[in-house]
């Protein structure tokens, strides 16, 4: 195309001068238009509502009950506190959590928790959480001791991408549950049958002892009443059992096979850390794709120290963190094996945080200089924040003296 | 506010306050930090972009919402993009090119489509004459008009916005006589068979409105920039060069802070003299240049209101606001060539016409026509062995979901993505469905949590003739309402798309460094 060509082109819309005269036209009629136009603000946008609706930056709550499950776990209700601007609870997909926002002797933590109740009773104006006692844990034993009826809580909108989909998963779930892991697993059988979806649940739920079960009642009900969506395998690893029609030992390959026809199923996860490494182990008898076995995000990994690849030369040492917040820089100090996040938490430095487990990325950092150790196992950082030196304060460790640049808090 | 938040405040004068971190805020504000203009760069989100960003979903990391990048080029011939990239800010990031344009079909049987386009003029006109036997004179005319258009917009720019009459009326005339009309409208006049039409128009969903209403001067220079320079992708997702540019201002000491929303640009007698942020913070500055559109600036951000002039309400309110998204992102557990992928993009339309289809947008069902991509077509490593990313994108009036209750909402993302993936399926063969291993559903609302644009629209003002490149390029000064403010990305002068947002804020800050010289001349 050279510019001999240019010159044979004679283009003709309307023709030769009332094109022109169109062209000559197009800002007097652009003024017209808006002289013409209302100049009414706008003063509404349904789409954003609704969406902030689905995800507050904030949800204030205040507590309605406390039920003690177990002899170590309570089931916290909360509605909407009016007084603080919540008028109602996010709507939420079973399975996800709330991260709590909380000050604990003057520490301000936020913890994630699986919601228990339902996305229909969050409609009705409650959440559940069900909280299980940790030895010595910094929140719970608070809990335990302060926490009563009127309570004020602050939490963040539902989170989390453990759920049911039904265009990825089998139309039968199979539930792997240890301990308090079982909170998402009862929201989702709600769900089920609350809102009538054409799905199986088969739980399969490990505790330690007969005592330790939470939801008995509830979830025999449940299987008793719609025996075709939901069945309840209890799997007790105590000695000496009495309960009725449990398993005994641990959630074997074997005792899987019983119930369930694996390769028509999809399996969620949700448990302790042991649970996970044990489960997955049997689940490997029967070659799933990974497509198949989901778990839920695992928080904040315990005795960091024994992982295999964790630099145990430095398990001991501290460190300083120089940090960049807003306006500010503060040094702090950090030890090897307790995350960045807990860090800034214990230097009343917060950045935004929610999962605790890598994947929200809502901590998101720059590390400016120093050296961190990011836990594999809850490693979700982008390829380019890779390269580019951001991380995760709370799946990441120091390794060195760091300085770093943190966001402030949502 | 507690006092520790409080005293993590700015209450610093800066020169100029970029608002939002999307593709335009970050090229303003890396244009100014290397001017060494003190520029504070605000994102009410916790990472770089806007929409141009990524997310982590198992094992995949998905594109969220560039299909290809035009204006990019390869030496010798870089466009505009690839030079400010390379040349203007030597950003640290790779790009990879789309090996072909995209392959079309239309669901119709009887319109018989089913056409894969290459990249490059030649190869193009060559491609619809296989297709449409006697049609190469009529389509290289076209495209011979395409490139005038695309020529004058650049001679334009170069021009600073004051071109030659006399050169425009002699070099450039078919661009003048057709800058009044839509694309439609200027094709109709050519003798193109149908079938070429659409192969020709086939792009116009990148734009939004139908081809009888998009101005012909932006839908011509998009066309010509992607025939003649091909279009890419980044190699990390968006999220890859966008960090890069994060990376880039810090280094050229510029300031950015995330999770801070602009609240209030507040504004005296006519002038900007103040940003307010969602921190507390308080900053003096003269000068601001935003990547968030006039819509929400105008309706929400300028304070006090009566600092707002009514013909500003007057001119959005004119303007057609754009259709939103809607994406399905699926991390497939097989790879691209077991699953019989064979090109990077694929348009899928149950109607070739573009009105029956943008019609069909404002209704609660799937569209009638997506755009689907493969990455690992052009990125194949991408994802790890065995896998792929693959996405479809459709368009809606965001009015249809203003309806939507919650209860229903998750349920109904489910079923227009199993509508979108059915019809993808039936058009090209191509089995996804039982190799889903990640799946996530975008929808209006998703755009409005994650960027706040305005009911969640991912482009910007619809282009139609009268609010096309030419007329906005044309009423621009007067149509700065308020002193110190321009803005920049897919609502700005430019129009959207990536490669102009990415334009549009090297444009905002060049002209903000012009007013920086004249109010300094003045004091």
């Amino acid at each position: 195309m050279n510019g001999e060509d240019k010159k044979e082109l004679k283009v003709k819309i309307k023709g030769g001068i009332r094109d022109l005269i169109a062209f000559a036209k197009l800002v007097p009629k652009r003024r017209k238009r808006f002289q013409r136009a209302s100049s009414e603000p706008i003063t509404s946008d349904p789409i954003n509502e609704f969406a902030n609706k689905l995800h507050p930056k904030k949800q204030h709550l205040i507590i309605d009950e406390i039920r003690d499950e177990t002899k170590s776990t309570k089931t916290i209700k909360a509605v909407p506190d009016l007084d603080s601007g919540t008028n109602s609870l996010a709507y939420f997909r079973p399975g996800q959590y709330l991260s709590l926002k909380v000050e604990v002797n003057g520490v301000r933590i936020t913890r994630p928790y699986s919601i228990s109740s339902s996305p229909t009773d969050a409609l009705k104006g409650f959440y559940e959480i069900t909280i299980r006692k940790v030895e010595d844990g910094f929140l719970t034993t608070n809990i335990w001791d302060k926490w009563k009826v009127g309570k004020k809580i602050t939490c963040s909108d539902p989170e989390g991408f453990f759920y049911y989909e039904p265009l990825r998963d089998k139309n039968h779930i199979v539930a792997i549950a240890g301990g308090s892991g079982i909170a998402p697993f009862r929201s989702m059988a709600k769900e089920i049958i609350e809102t009538n979806i054409d799905v199986k649940l088969t739980l399969i739920y490990g505790s330690a002892d007969e005592e330790d079960i939470i939801f008995y009642e509830e979830f025999k009900e449940l299987e008793k009443t719609y025996p075709n969506k939901i069945k309840v395998v209890i799997v007790l690893s105590c000695d000496e059992v009495n309960l009725e029609g449990c398993e005994t030992g641990f959630i074997t390959a074997n005792l899987i096979k019983k119930y369930i026809d694996a390769n028509e199923c999809s399996f969620f996860i949700c448990g302790p850390q042991i649970m996970y490494d044990f489960v997955e182990n049997q689940l490997k008898e029967f070659n799933l794709p990974p497509k198949r076995i989901r778990r839920e995000a695992y928080g904040e990994v315990k005795e960091i120290i024994n992982l295999s690849g964790f630099p145990k030369e430095v398990a001991d040492n501290a460190f300083k963190i120089k940090v960049h917040i807003g306006s500010l820089i503060e040094e702090i100090p950090a030890k090897a094996s307790e995350t960045i996040l807990v860090a800034l938490e214990k230097a009343n430095l917060n950045p935004p945080s929610s999962c605790r487990s890598g994947e929200c990325g809502f901590c998101r950092s720059l590390l400016i200089s120093g050296k961190i150790y990011v836990n594999p196992i809850s490693d979700w950082r982008r390829a380019a924040d890779k390269k580019f030196n951001f991380f995760h304060p709370c799946s990441s460790y120091p390794v060195s003296d760091l300085e770093i640049k943190i966001p402030r808090t949502r | 506010m507690s006092e520790n938040n409080l005293s993590q405040s700015f209450s610093e004068t800066y020169d100029v306050v970029v608002i939002g971190a999307g593709n335009g805020g970050l090229t303003a504000a890396t244009q100014l930090a290397k001017e060494g203009v003190k520029v504070l760069l605000l994102e009410q989100h916790n990472l770089p972009g806007g929409f141009a960003t990524s997310f982590v979903r198992g094992r995949f990391e998905f594109e969220p919402t560039m299909h290809v990048l035009a204006a990019y080029g390869k030496p010798p011939n870089l466009g505009p993009v690839r030079k400010m990239f390379e040349e203007d800010f030597k950003i640290d990031a790779e790009f990879y090119p789309v090996p072909e344009a995209f392959r079309a079909i239309s669901l119709n049987p009887d319109d018989n489509f089913n056409v894969v386009m290459p990249f490059g003029v030649e190869e193009t006109i060559n491609k619809i004459e296989e297709e449409v036997p006697g049609s190469k004179e009529s389509v290289t005319k076209f495209i011979r008009l395409c490139k005038e258009a695309a020529d004058a917009i650049m001679y334009i720019a170069d021009s600073e916005g004051n071109p030659d009459k006399k050169v425009l009326m002699k070099e450039y005339s078919n661009f003048l006589k057709t800058a009044p009309y839509s694309v439609g409208r200027v094709i109709d006049t050519f003798d193109i068979p149908e079938k070429a039409k659409s192969i020709l128009t086939a792009y116009w969903v990148y734009l939004g409105p139908p081809v009888s209403r998009t101005g012909f001067t932006i839908y011509s220079t998009m066309l010509y920039s992607l025939l003649s320079q091909g279009a890419y992708i980044p190699k990390y997702r968006s999220h890859g060069y966008t960090s890069a540019f994060d990376i880039k201002i810090r280094e050229l000491g510029g300031k950015i802070e995330y999770n801070t929303k602009a609240e209030r640009i507040l504004v005296e007698n006519g002038k900007v003299i103040g940003v307010e942020t969602s921190k507390g913070d308080k900053i003096k500055t003269n000068f601001v240049i935003s990547n968030a559109s006039p819509t929400l600036v105008y309706n929400k951000l300028i304070y006090p209101k009566e600092e707002v002039p009514e013909i500003a309400y007057k001119q959005v309110n004119a303007r057609t606001h754009g259709t939103s998204g809607f994406v399905v992102y699926l991390g497939l557990d097989a790879s691209a060539e077991e699953l019989g992928f064979k090109e990077y993009s694929y348009f899928v339309f149950d109607t070739l016409d573009s009105e029956e289809a943008y019609e069909s947008f404002g209704k609660l069902e799937a569209p009638k026509a997506q755009a689907s991509m493969c990455l690992n077509l052009t990125i194949p490593d991408c994802s790890p062995p065995g896998t792929c990313i693959f996405s479809i994108t459709t368009l809606f009036r965001p009015e249809v979901w203003e309806d939507v209750k919650e209860e229903d909402y998750f349920k109904l993302k489910t079923k227009i993505a199993d509508q979108l993936i059915a019809k993808f399926e039936k058009a090209t063969g191509i089995s996804v469905r039982d190799h889903i291993e990640e799946i996530e559903i975008a929808t209006p609302q998703t755009w409005a949590r994650y960027t706040g644009t305005y009911k969640g629209i991912i482009y910007g003002y619809e282009p139609d003739p009268w609010d096309s490149l030419i007329p906005r390029m044309m009423t621009m000064e007067e149509e700065f309402y308020i002193e110190g403010l321009k803005f920049c990305g897919g609502f700005s002068f430019q129009s959207h798309g990536y490669s102009t947002s990415l334009v549009s804020g090297q444009i905002a800050a060049f002209l903000t460094l012009l007013d920086m010289e004249k109010k300094g001349e003045e004091e």
